[in-house]
């Protein structure tokens, strides 16, 4: 088929066995007679007429008119060839499970899990091989439309390709295991096994794939947290054992050296209590990051509650919170209502540690917003990274952004951000509360949520920026140390159910 | 899904473009692969990407074959010249992709027999899981014929300018810190710059992409983010 070359009239005199290669399974009937009826009449026309009156000029008009006919049969011929379907096949009656019960069909489109079958021609031809049947599950989870598509299209794991093949032309039962990343990853297991077939005909093999994401995310949980923990935790338990050791030996009745290393043991079991808290939800969360939150929740609500509880550590910083947009009851996400709270919590205690006192901290809910208006930057000089980013496209988003007047995060520092226990260089050591783990926290309650976070920040630049700057540009780096507001933005956008302003 | 006359012509085209998502399948597993080699130290898993990158070249050829095959004998028109000439191109992106894949891999056997680097490899990990997800909505938005997808995939390439940019100074640092570990740190500066380049690989096929939709060039500037 492929070293054919086909032209119009070609098609026409193919057998039925290349329609059927071709994918075109009705082959109408009746094409054969057009054609060739209106060649022949054409032919005897013309012989007749050479016959009668063998030297007439007119006999050159006659023969291009006939052919014209001919053409036109053929044009028609074709365009019927197109219209007319052979009349569908009497499909067999399905075998049922119960007399009246249901076909083994539809019981197989029930099955949770995607099913397909798949049929294939030619052995080293991998890109056509054809879904000729798929359950509900496949057609949800594989973007299948319509009656049957290429199976690639659906499926483009070379692995699990491969496996077709196997199964389809050798015989080989076989499961493969792949992933789809994404947003969120997910692992799956397919299982391939070839289908029996009558002689010559057209190969089928089955595939049924299942969703293992959930026993992959436990065992890879169970090793992160182990891993995390005994990292993390090492740190403040030996400073704890140190200091046990030094109160048991020489600082026993040293009254003041005492109430000072209870004081740094408080502080190191304090962390080490947070620490195991924000590791156990952050686990929490992870578990369920690949299924959709089904509450509904507030954004207005959860922002007055974090500021309401904050407002006394606020005080005591001199920080002022202020709130701008839509009133509680205005606006409700399908979201779980717990974590979008912590969303907000996270960012507002972030806020709250790198804000200097009498500065301000805006939380500012925006509804609305297309994805370009919700990831666009506020301002073009600031330097802003998406931090995450959903999959799916919806159509408007509601978008929660807290900015402090801190001294901003450096552009080189924003890929990291939302790394475990990732902290900006030259804080490790420093007085900030924290575990490393909060703006993890947030990334992953807002992938599940399918929603994304950006951030936005101006800094001080780095002394060696500065210097080149300096070398460069030596206006400009004057105005950069004159009047520069530094500030950090978290954006966080969570896809909105309807559209708020007509 | 076409509307031609004789059919095995929309049956050629249909198959051109299955071809070529087929290649972009193996193309994306081959850069998750060469990631996961940096990222686990497998030296197996990278010597089985060099080997398989073979495939990939054949199946360039094998479409450029076909390509120049439907243009000789169809004469193809419009919106099929444009799903023609625009396999071509993605498929040679895509066969390039394959190629700094492999030179990921084969980096990734060397950095292998050097002292761990975890939060340099985990960099490489993070920057590849980003560039994967770019090839893979490219590929979704051409399978699928989705300007505005392709298009997303255009206008979000900084993203991986910036990790390129971040793990660049990191590379720096710890070379100052210390010079034993330069060797390693040149072939991870490689491996990033080759995931970046695949980036732009992907930004170059949603362009293809706009093109086969509409029939225009995609003229605009790219958003760019240089801190150098």
């Amino acid at each position: 088929m492929d070293n054919r070359i086909l032209t119009h009239a070609s098609v026409l005199w193919l057998p039925h066995s290349d329609y059927i290669e071709a994918g075109m399974a009705n082959r109408p009937k009746k094409i054969r007679g057009y054609f060739p009826l209106s060649v022949a009449t054409g032919i005897i026309i013309l012989i007749v007429l050479a016959i009668i009156a063998p030297n007439a000029p007119w006999l050159i008009w006659v023969a291009l008119t006939v052919l014209g006919v001919c053409a036109f049969a053929m044009n028609r011929d074709i365009r019927k060839a197109q219209q007319v379907t052979a009349p569908a096949p009497a499909l067999p009656e399905p075998v049922r499970v119960q007399p009246e019960g249901p076909s083994f069909q539809e019981v197989l489109r029930a099955i949770p899990d995607p099913v397909m079958v798949v049929s294939g021609v030619e052995p080293n031809d991998i890109a056509g091989r054809w879904v000729v049947f798929a359950n509900t599950a496949a057609r949800e989870e594989f973007h299948i439309t319509g009656e049957n598509g290429l199976l690639v299209s659906s499926v483009r794991n070379p692995e699990v390709l491969e496996a077709v093949d196997e199964a389809l032309f050798g015989n080989i039962r076989r499961d493969t295991v792949f992933e789809t990343s994404g947003a969120q990853d997910k692992f799956w297991r397919a299982w391939t096994s070839p289908l029996p077939v009558a002689e010559g005909a057209r190969k089928l093999a089955l595939l049924v794939v299942r969703d293992e994401t959930d026993i992959r995310r436990i065992e890879r949980m169970r090793a992160d947290f182990l891993a995390n923990a005994s990292h993390e935790l090492r740190t403040p338990l030996a400073s704890l054992t140190g200091f046990i050791e030094t109160l048991r030996g020489h600082a026993k009745d040293d009254l003041k050296a005492r109430d000072k290393f209870l004081n740094i043991m408080a502080a190191q079991a304090e962390r080490m209590g947070r620490l195991i808290h924000d590791l156990l939800s952050l686990s929490r969360i992870e578990m369920n990051e690949h299924v959709p939150p089904s509450g509904e929740a507030d954004l207005s609500l959860a922002a007055r509650d974090v500021m309401d509880s904050l407002s006394i550590l606020a005080q005591e910083k001199g920080v002022t919170l202020t709130f701008t947009g839509p009133a509680p009851g205005a606006i409700s996400l399908v979201a779980d209502r717990d974590q979008i709270l912590q969303v907000v919590q996270n960012l507002s205690d972030n806020a709250l540690k790198y804000a200097p006192p009498g500065s301000e901290i805006e939380l500012e809910i925006l509804t609305d917003r297309t994805l370009e208006q919700a990831i666009a930057a506020r301002d073009p000089a600031a330097a802003k990274l998406v931090l995450l980013r959903p999959d799916r496209r919806d159509d408007f988003y509601t978008v929660i952004r807290v900015k402090d007047h801190g001294p901003g995060i450096r552009r080189e520092y924003l890929p990291r951000l939302a790394e475990r226990f990732y902290r900006v260089e030259g804080q490790k050591s420093g007085d900030k509360l924290g575990t490393g783990l909060g703006l993890a926290i947030v990334k992953h309650i807002i992938n599940r949520h399918r929603g994304g976070l950006v951030v936005e920040s101006i800094a001080r630049p780095s002394t060696t920026d500065r210097e080149l700057l300096a070398y460069d540009l030596p206006d400009k780096v004057a105005a950069v140390s004159d009047d520069l507001t530094t500030y950090t933005a978290f954006s966080a956008y969570f896809p909105q159910p309807r559209r708020l302003k007509a | 899904m076409n509307t031609h006359i004789v059919k095995t012509y929309g049956e050629e085209l249909d198959q051109l473009s299955a071809e070529v998502v087929l290649m972009g399948g193996l193309a994306e597993a081959q850069v998750a692969d060469a990631v996961e080699a940096v990222a686990r130290r497998d030296v197996a898993l990278a010597q089985s990407v060099v080997v398989r990158d073979q495939k990939l070249d054949e199946l360039e050829k094998d479409i450029e074959r076909k390509c120049i095959r439907l243009i000789a004998l169809r004469q193809p028109m419009a919106a099929d010249l444009r799903k023609t000439v625009a396999a071509m191109k993605i498929a040679t992106s895509l066969e390039r992709t394959g190629d700094l894949a492999k030179n990921i891999a084969k980096r990734s056997m060397v950095i292998a027999e050097a002292e761990p680097m975890s939060p340099l490899t985990r960099s490489i990990e993070r920057m590849g899981k980003l560039v994967s997800s770019r090839l893979r909505d490219v590929l979704d938005a051409y399978k699928s014929g989705k300007l505005d997808m392709a298009m997303a995939v255009w206008s979000s390439d900084t993203e991986v300018d910036e990790h390129y940019n971040a793990l660049f100074r990191e590379l720096l640092t710890y070379m100052m810190g210390d010079p034993r570990t330069i060797s390693a740190c040149t072939h991870i500066l490689f491996m990033a710059k080759n995931l970046e380049r695949i980036g732009d690989h992907a930004t170059n096929m949603a362009e293809h992409i706009h093109y086969e939709i509409t029939g225009e060039d995609y003229v605009e500037d790219r958003p760019k983010s240089s801190t150098f």
